[in-house]
């Protein structure tokens, strides 16, 4: 059917340099109308890039190429005039503003107006309609900092359809949403397509992909690959990837034997209050052990407590504290601090990145080293050359795509930046990793690098948690699944029992399955 | 583009915000050129020089700690408040107890600690902003210097003037026509910057990283003994019993203590790292309220320092010391290359940046042109001196050197092709936030 | 590339060339070594002289400068005439005269905004040859400052009290006078020369008993007024009308120290329904002048800013042809350092009687005396 509808939208050689890079060389793409529109690629091969050449956010004339749309030329000098077309992107930053309220973000620079002043009723009325378009049930007076992520997005794309959109492109929808959301969200492009709107979609999850995408333009190194109809071409996963990486990736994770010690780390009846509701606790008598050259497992939905649950352990960094206790290699150690933490041998590579997890204005040889100074310098002088060698050492080993180790971490991709942040924490020589969504955001490629390194560490007879939201990963990946709800631990699975049904159902049941 | 990345890089210290300070060299050069000529030889005869140096030196030693401050994602606007305080003190302790110079020299660094651990509480440990806590430590001890002093003048006795208006002492053969000390102190300088040279290259090697080409490492020495060279002979050339001012001894040795600090210790990075990315610091074990109680404590102490030099020069603690201050040693930050976010900036370019406002006020002042006009004029170079630096980032060039050297971009830049444009935006754009 | 190899190792060739010859030049050591030997020398007609005042605040300080300026054109010097900024006043005079000593000036005349706190600025003045003349306001804590030009204050006080007693025995030809005393604000050095001036003249007269301090307040610190406040004075004379001259008690006379409070007293005391006393004043202010032609307030002091300048100017005149400057005081003014040889204009007491004539050369004032 999407076929034969007429073309909506042409990109024809597009191509954009960044002084000294070019991040689109002669990219074509071909968008028809009312259908959904997949755009595949590793990070860095210029997925957005494309996108805000299209809505304006690069003007006319610092890109060449023509963009046709609605069978016309159009020049976009900003994203006012893109949004005034109906060209409406959605950015994987969410642009909400977290202490307005949901109606206040609808029609920010967008009010409805009467003698010139805001007419509330109106904008409230309004705001309504739009919700239920996106199937979303909240109080319009909420203030956006408390609801979820994933109804965020929502607001994202009421606040779309608040502009008369005709084009909606998505960067990464559902790349922060949990499983049930995300479900949601697809449901949502599908309802869309059926009144007629065209969507244009950037995702790294193929499954989803592959689920919903009516065409899919595979992006490599800034060039168009190929365009492939998903019904008429027999699209799957592999087939993707293939084009993606432009070669097959036999299997999702490298070999690996676990080679599995003794029980080296311990917590028990670990319980934390939130830290600023006092009667709300987020982690709730939890216990569980990791063995030597073990990984394992957290698996959770959003909010379940994984992250608090971590981030507790690693120095007292989330909540307060009230009771429970840690034991390492059979002594009981207190970790008041991050600094004590990384001293008895844990590390912590946190969820976000960006926000917590690197400075984003350091070069890359800084950013290694930033957990342990004490290993490069002496007296508290630091020694550059050391620091170098270090840094180049964990660039060649974790294969980390850049020039030199004095480049600025923004330069690197996702998946380049999450391998800076693991030599960091392996730069503190730790004896139990662990890394919360260490995948997250992460191209096809670079997944199954952080995977290699991830079993090399515990090949190395370190301890490995990983907490992941992606079910598959965990159950590829890990020797032994903890499951979490509600801030308690609700069962222990092995690896070989392992399936995404038990999971899920634990993961969403306060009743404590027995060890298996 | 990277031999002039190279000249950057070992003229300045840290490896962002560069082109700033770089730009700032050749502003540096055009204001003293432009009033060379405009004065006809004036800015840079021996009196002047030795005029400007000690009249300055107090607020490039605040534009020293308030970098640190401002690194580190905060701002202090009581320096010249503390100044005062500590003047007013140090100077009616010599006055009523007749405390011998050195003492009363350890008593205001100390009544310094005390001020700065006052502001460091409650930034680091309470969570103020330091906004506020130094907004109202700059009432505090403003009102503390007027209860004290009540308003008056107190003046201060000859042998702790020196530390403000004191000179290099006369000292072997008197047959040269210089001052033999400054000589031997610029002879140091030439021989500590070709060490550094050779250092800097060996380091270089020793990382397996491609040495610098000779002909930079040449030219730089080159035009950096030359200004040593020019400097020394000037510094030792005023009238008899002028020479390199004992403020600007000072000076020189905390700019090169501080730029260490910041550049090469462990502690220093940790000022970067939090402000940077407080959290991201945190989680990687930086003690946070340390490092927040340091850098206040440290402005403060400096102040104090400031202030007594001030009070030395002026020969009396008087009730209008260190007004404003804090504005002066701001706007010599910003101008030097640092973010109002924090995380970026280095001493060397604040010293620059404030000898850039040194310079452009002393030559306004040398063609006579009233305080009004020097204010406004001064104001408009702070604009334009950062407006032009968010201006060309926002452009996609990386800046000022950036676009003079346009023509050798390609050659060395084959180089990430993971970069996207998307990382880039994510930089922090120097104060443009 | 290789164009820019050339370019720039011709550029920093020609730098360091520039920099070496300019280096080798000349040495700023013989040149002004020779630290002024004696005031018979002079120098040339047409040199620099150099005037720093305080930041442009008061009207009198604006003229000044402008008198400055075109007092010294019109004698033949180049001029550069400098006020400190309104806010950083002490910093920016002493970068004035830094810059001033280095451009050369023969003479510096300096208003200080902070007299303590130029010291170094004057050292090096003197080094580089050239006189200091301190205008207005005393420069103290230097022995390097070589002449003071201002109004005689002590004489401003004795002509107040002179006034006073002169006046109350115009009214009521014999004793004993009631009067009050005030004083200006404590943290005024002049506040207290003024009042001591004054009571150069009161106290034999107090000793005697031909005077009465009716509250018995006589004390500087009893009668200052903070800030020159006007309603501190209206306050404080109010205070004094309930508790001491309720009944037949008569007023005859205030000592106030300037024109602001000799208003706001006379206010009170007309608020109270009291015959007015004589009361004095200082600074010709146009209001004051008004009241004096009404018959309210008695006298005022004239310190006329064009005189002062002239005889300044005059000053510089004389140095330039190595004259030793007319001085007539070499024992008042003691700035902690030394005794500094000044010039002491007499001011003139203005009362109704003689306004036409002290004001004839006044624009603004002349008028209203007419």
């Amino acid at each position: 059917m999407t076929s034969s509808a007429p073309v909506l939208l042409e990109m024809r050689s597009i191509t954009k340099e960044f002084p000294g890079v070019k991040a689109l060389a002669d990219v074509n793409l071909v968008v028809r109308s009312g259908e959904i529109h997949a755009i595949c690629g590793e990070n860095g091969a210029g997925k957005s890039t494309l996108m805000k050449v299209l809505s304006g956010v690069y003007p006319y004339g610092s890109y060449s190429g023509d963009i046709i749309y609605q069978g016309s030329e159009s020049r976009f000098p900003d994203i006012r005039s893109s949004e005034h077309a109906g060209i409406v992107i959605i950015h994987q930053e969410l642009a909400l503003v977290p202490g307005m309220s949901i109606t206040e973000n609808l029609f920010l620079g967008n009010e409805p107006k009467k003698f010139g002043a805001i007419d509330w009723q109106a904008a409230n009325k309004k705001a309504y309609e739009l919700m239920a378009l996106v199937g979303l049930k909240e109080d319009p007076d909420t203030l956006i900092k408390d609801i979820g992520v994933g109804k965020q997005q929502l607001v994202e794309i009421a606040k779309a359809f608040a502009k008369d959109v005709k084009l909606l492109i998505l960067d990464e929808p559902t790349a922060a949403l949990n499983e049930n959301d995300s479900r949601h969200l697809l449901d949502l492009l599908r309802g869309f397509k059926d009144r007629g709107i065209t969507s244009i979609m950037i995702s790294h999850k193929l499954n989803e992909i592959e689920a919903i995408a009516d065409t899919i333009t595979i992006l490599r190194d800034g060039r168009t690959i190929e365009s492939l109809d998903v019904k008429d071409d027999g699209v799957n996963e592999d087939r993707i990837v293939r084009g993606m990486v432009g070669r097959d990736l036999n299997s999702r994770f490298p070999d690996h034997t676990p080679n599995i010690g003794e029980v080296f780390f311990e917590v028990r009846n670990w319980t934390v209050r939130h830290p600023i509701s006092a009667d709300r606790l987020v982690c709730k008598n939890s216990s569980f052990n990791v063995r030597r050259g073990e990984i394992v497992g957290f698996a959770g939905l959003m909010g379940a407590g994984r992250t608090e649950l971590a981030m507790s352990i690693f120095g007292r960094s989330y909540g307060t504290w009230l009771s429970g206790h840690i034991f390492k290699d059979g002594q009981e150690i207190e970790l008041k601090s991050v600094a004590s933490a990384i001293k008895h041998g844990l590390a912590y590579v946190s969820e976000d990145r960006k926000a917590i997890g690197l400075n984003l204005l350091d070069d890359i040889k800084t950013s290694m080293v930033a957990a342990k100074l004490s290993k490069i310098s002496r007296n508290g002088v630091l020694d550059q050359v050391k620091e170098h060698t270090y840094a180049e050492t964990y660039r060649q080993s974790l294969r980390v795509k850049t020039p030199t180790v004095d480049e600025g971490v923004t330069k690197l991709s996702g998946g380049n930046q999450q391998k800076v942040v693991l030599a960091k924490w392996m730069f503190t020589d730790p004896d139990l990793l662990i890394l919360d969504e260490p995948t997250r955001g992460i191209d096809v490629g670079a997944k199954y690098e952080i995977y290699g390194i991830i079993q090399k560490l515990a090949e190395q007879g370190k301890g490995v948690i990983v907490i992941s939201s992606e079910l598959p990963e965990l159950i590829g990946l890990c020797d032994r699944i903890y499951t979490v709800f509600e801030g308690t631990i609700t069962g222990d699975v092995a690896r070989r029992d392992a399936n995404p049904e038990l999971l899920m159902k634990q993961m969403t049941s306060t009743k404590k399955m027995p060890t298996p | 583009m990277s031999r002039i990345k190279d000249l950057q890089k070992n003229l300045f210290g840290g490896t962002t915000s560069n082109a700033r300070q770089f730009g700032m060299i050749f502003a540096l050069a055009a204001v003293v050129l432009f009033f060379e000529i405009k004065t006809g030889g004036l800015t840079l005869t021996s009196r002047n020089l030795i005029a400007v140096v000690s009249q300055y030196s107090y607020i490039l030693i605040l534009a020293i700690g308030m970098l640190m401050v401002i690194v580190a994602g905060h701002i202090d606007l009581s320096v010249g408040s503390v100044a005062a305080f500590v003047g007013i003190i140090v100077a009616k302790a010599m006055q009523e107890w007749n405390l011998p110079w050195w003492l009363a020299i350890l008593l205001g660094l100390g009544v310094g600690a005390l001020v700065g651990a006052w502001q460091g509480f409650w930034v680091a440990y309470i969570g103020v902003p330091a906004f506020i806590v130094t907004l109202a430590g700059m009432l505090l001890f403003r009102g503390g210097n007027q209860y004290i002093g009540n308003a008056d003048s107190v003046p201060v006795p000859k042998a702790f003037r020196e530390i403000g208006a004191g000179y290099l002492p006369e000292v072997g053969p008197s047959s040269i026509p210089y001052n033999n000390l400054t000589l031997l102190l610029g002879l140091a300088a030439c021989l500590a910057v070709a060490y550094r040279e050779y250092r800097a290259r060996q380091t270089r090697v020793a990382m397996g990283a491609e040495p610098t080409p000779v002909w930079v490492s040449l030219i730089r020495l080159a035009v950096m003994l030359g200004v040593i060279i020019f400097a020394t002979l000037r510094f030792a050339g005023g009238p008899r019993g002028t020479s390199f001012p004992v403020s600007g001894i000072i000076l020189t040795v905390l700019v090169i203590a501080y730029a260490f600090f910041t550049r090469n210790t462990a502690g220093g990075r940790y000022i970067y790292a939090v402000g940077g990315n407080a959290r991201a610091a945190e989680l990687s074990g930086v003690r946070l309220k340390r490092v927040n109680f340091f850098v206040m404590m440290n402005m403060s102490v400096l102040a104090a320092l400031a202030g007594m030099i001030f009070v030395a020069r002026s020969a009396a603690s008087g009730p209008q010391d260190g007004l404003s201050w804090e504005l002066d040693a701001i706007a010599a930050v910003f101008i030097g290359g640092a973010a109002v976010s924090g995380g970026l900036g280095t001493i060397s370019g604040s010293i620059v940046g404030g000898l850039v406002m040194a310079l452009l006020s002393n030559g306004l002042q040398l063609t006579g042109t009233g305080s009004d006009m020097v204010q406004i004029i001064k104001g408009l170079f702070l604009l334009a001196a950062v407006a032009f630096d968010v201006y060309n980032k926002s452009q996609g060039r990386f800046s000022i050197i950036g676009s003079l050297s346009k023509p050798f971009r390609r050659e060395s830049t084959g180089g990430p092709s993971a970069t996207s444009g998307t990382g880039q935006e994510a930089a922090k754009t120097p104060v443009a936030g | 590339m290789r164009k820019f190899l050339t370019r720039s190792l011709a550029v920093s060739a020609v730098a360091l060339l520039a920099l070496s010859s300019a280096a080798c030049g000349d040495s700023d050591r013989d040149a002004g070594s020779s630290p002024s030997g004696g005031a018979a020398k002079g120098f040339a007609a047409d040199s620099l002289i150099g005037v720093a005042l305080p930041s442009k605040t008061s009207e009198n300080w604006v003229l000044a400068g402008d008198l400055f300026t075109n007092g010294l054109k019109d004698a033949g010097f180049k001029s550069d005439v400098q006020y400190a900024g309104a806010s950083t006043t002490v910093a920016d005079q002493q970068a004035q005269i830094s810059a001033m000593v280095t451009k050369g000036a023969k003479v510096i005349v300096i208003g200080a905004t902070d007299a303590a706190q130029l010291s170094t600025q004057v050292k090096a003045a003197k080094d580089a040859g050239a006189k200091v003349i301190a205008y207005d306001r005393l420069i103290t804590n230097t022995p390097d400052l070589d002449y003071y030009v201002a109004f005689d204050n002590f004489k401003v006080g004795q002509l107040q009290g002179q006034a006073l007693v002169d006046g109350m025995k115009a009214k009521k030809a014999t004793g004993p006078w009631t009067i009050e005393l005030f004083s200006g604000s404590p943290d005024d050095n002049n506040a207290g020369v003024f009042f001591n001036g004054a009571m150069d003249v009161l106290n034999p007269l107090i000793a005697k008993g031909d005077i009465i301090v009716g509250s018995g307040q006589k004390d500087v610190k009893q009668t200052a007024i903070q800030g020159w406040k006007a309603e501190g004075a209206q306050s404080r004379m109010d205070s004094l009308l309930t508790s001491t001259y309720t009944g037949a008690k008569t007023l005859d006379g205030v000592l106030s120290p300037n024109d602001t409070l000799a208003r706001a007293i006379i206010t009170s005391i007309k608020g109270a329904n009291k015959p007015l006393p004589v009361v004095t004043g200082q600074d010709s202010e146009v209001e004051s002048v008004k009241s004096i032609m009404a018959g309210e307030q008695y006298s005022t002091i004239n310190k006329d800013t064009r005189k002062l300048v002239a005889e300044t100017i005059n000053m510089v005149k004389a140095l330039q042809g190595g004259n030793e400057p007319t001085i007539n005081d070499t024992k008042s003014y003691n700035n902690g350092s030394k005794i500094i040889p000044s010039f002491l204009l007499a001011p003139v007491i203005v009362t109704k009687a003689n306004a036409a004539e002290a004001y004839a050369n006044d624009p603004k004032l002349s008028p209203l005396t007419k």
